[in-house]
């Protein structure tokens, strides 16, 4: 329905300007359009600081109780306005340009102020993971996802498990839109702050799970989550079962799959150690100075 | 009665603001000393006692050195915990008047490590990345040095034990800048951060306890000296650098 009525728009974008734009390091332009806008939102926007959109600079650094968490994302207030509003269009028009625009006017936005967002629909993505990624952190630290179907001595498996399916199911309804989503995030420009995001997000739920580990499993732990959801997320676009339960059960069993692999190689390694330090002790044993 | 006490009351507050003006109350640091002086007892202790400063936030620079400080702690433990493990044998077997002293070093180092453990679990900070590749160095350090004997050994101590006591030292110095920082300001670092200092301190002073042992065991009569602890040093330093950053 709004589609016909949005296609003059997108092709009188000035192409200059869209060039310009789409990449990331590009902001001279940024502050004479937020300007221009501000007569709209005055209250939204914090000029002139425009800091830079969603950087990957995300990763939690030293935490502490004493000292506020990072945001999950660094957009500023009419970024986030436009981008929440622009959500709400996701399931009916996909992570588009289209979306961007509706959400801009339902804010009382112009249209052409999603110039404010250099990388367009991939912002849109991104911010899609990252406030799902708040979403959920919240569902478990405000809400107690945990700890009202979990006791205490739940495994961190099952915990990892239950997160997992929780962050699926928030992208139950707009499912049918993701492989497009997908295919953007693939694109070689997009890579790196993809990656980084499904770190941010596999690294979330292993703490959120209680993860204390400290030595090199720390990384194949993050490795092995950021695999089963991703794999997950595309088993989940072709899933038509009732309440994603072929996906649940794909998930269970790549979580059986990676806890059987790491009980293999930690026996392998048991199993080297154990050989090596019976030769220094045979080779004590005779008097060999090793 | 009440009437007769207000009335009581006010030339006593008129004649305490003729000495201390209140217009300077708040203009000048001296002026509110002054008025302390008039003030009443009751007034002065909840002032004085009671007020709880505001806390000191850390920057995200701030957050990006504990960050990699904790890291590198981590790393330089379980390495100085491998090093005694691959030592402690081979030292012992030709001079068994070191195994409680070797015991005891260890016991430290494990000590520390556990510490640090839990610190970086409990601050979520990323274990370094080269982990494994510590582990195998700091075995092989400790098993070659603990084979050429024990000045050897107490030598690969000396060099280690320097090297991270001047990084630990450097760790304090810091946090004691951010804490003078916070004096200036009129804010005060947080629990965990005063504990932090407080356990890096001990840390600081058990590692150099350690160096000290290694000297009077004759580390200094390692062959060849200068090479030996060089080269354990620039290593050191390496694993340090590379530490911080992955």
């Amino acid at each position: 329905m709004a589609r016909p009525l949005l296609r003059p728009l997108r092709s009188s974008r000035n192409p200059i300007f869209s060039s310009c734009f789409s990449s990331s390091y590009q902001k001279p332009f940024l502050p004479t359009i937020a300007s221009a806008i501000s007569h709209q939102k005055t209250h939204l926007l914090p000029l002139p600081s425009l800091r830079s959109q969603h950087s990957n600079n995300t990763h939690r650094l030293y935490h502490s109780r004493h000292h506020p968490n990072l945001p999950p994302h660094e957009y500023t207030n009419s970024q986030t306005t436009i981008l929440s509003a622009a959500l709400k269009h996701v399931p009916v028009h996909g992570f588009t340009h289209d979306a961007l625009t509706l959400g801009a006017r339902d804010t009382g936005f112009l249209d052409v102020s999603i110039q404010l967002l250099p990388r367009g629909e991939f912002d849109l993505i991104l911010f899609w993971l990252a406030s799902r990624r708040g979403l959920l952190r919240a569902a478990v630290e405000q809400n107690g996802l945990l700890t009202k179907s979990h006791p205490e001595w739940v495994s961190v498996e099952e915990k990892t498990k239950t997160l997992i399916m929780e962050r699926l199911r928030m992208n139950a309804d707009i499912r049918h839109q993701w492989q497009d989503a997908l295919a953007l995030m693939s694109l070689p420009s997009h890579i790196p702050l993809s990656l980084s995001e499904l770190h941010d997000l596999s690294s979330d739920i292993l703490q959120l799970a209680g993860d204390t580990s400290v030595d090199a499993s720390w990384y194949s732990k993050r490795l092995s989550v950021s695999a089963i959801y991703a794999s997950a997320e595309i088993v989940m676009t072709r899933d038509s079962s009732p309440d994603l339960s072929a996906t649940e059960a794909f998930v269970t069993r790549r979580i059986e799959d990676s806890k059987t692999i790491g009980e293999k190689i930690t026996g392998a390694k048991q199993c080297l150690g154990f050989m090596g330090s019976t030769a220094v002790g045979l080779g004590r044993s005779w008097g060999l100075k090793v | 009665m009440k009437p007769f006490m207000a009335l009581r009351r006010c030339p006593s507050l008129s004649c305490h603001r003729a000495v201390a003006p209140l217009l300077l109350d708040f203009l000048a640091p001296s002026a509110l000393r002054h008025r302390q002086y008039h003030a009443t007892p009751s007034y002065q202790s909840t002032e004085t006692v009671e007020a709880p400063k505001p806390k000191y936030v850390l920057n995200k620079k701030q957050r990006e050195f504990l960050d990699s400080a904790l890291r590198v702690n981590q790393a330089g433990e379980l390495a100085a915990t491998l090093i005694y493990t691959a030592q402690t044998p081979q030292v012992v077997r030709s001079h068994p008047h070191l195994r409680p002293l070797m015991k005891h070093m260890y016991d430290q180092e494990q000590g520390h490590l556990t510490t640090f453990n839990q610190l970086i679990a409990k601050h979520l900070v990323r274990p370094t990345a080269m982990y494994p590749v510590w582990e195998a160095a700091a075995t092989f350090l400790g098993w070659s040095t603990g084979a050429m004997g024990r000045e050897a050994a107490m030598a690969c101590t000396e060099a280690v034990e320097t090297e991270i006591g001047s990084h630990y030292n450097e760790q304090v110095r810091e946090i004691l800048l951010w804490e003078a920082e916070a004096q200036n300001r009129g804010e005060e670092l947080d629990d965990e951060l005063k504990d932090m200092l407080a356990t890096l301190r001990r840390i600081r002073d058990e590692e150099l306890e350690h160096l000290d042992h290694a000297v009077e065991n004759d580390s200094k009569e390692a062959q060849p000296y200068d090479p030996l602890v060089d080269v354990i040093r620039l290593g050191c330093r390496t694993a340090i650098k590379i530490s911080e950053r992955v």
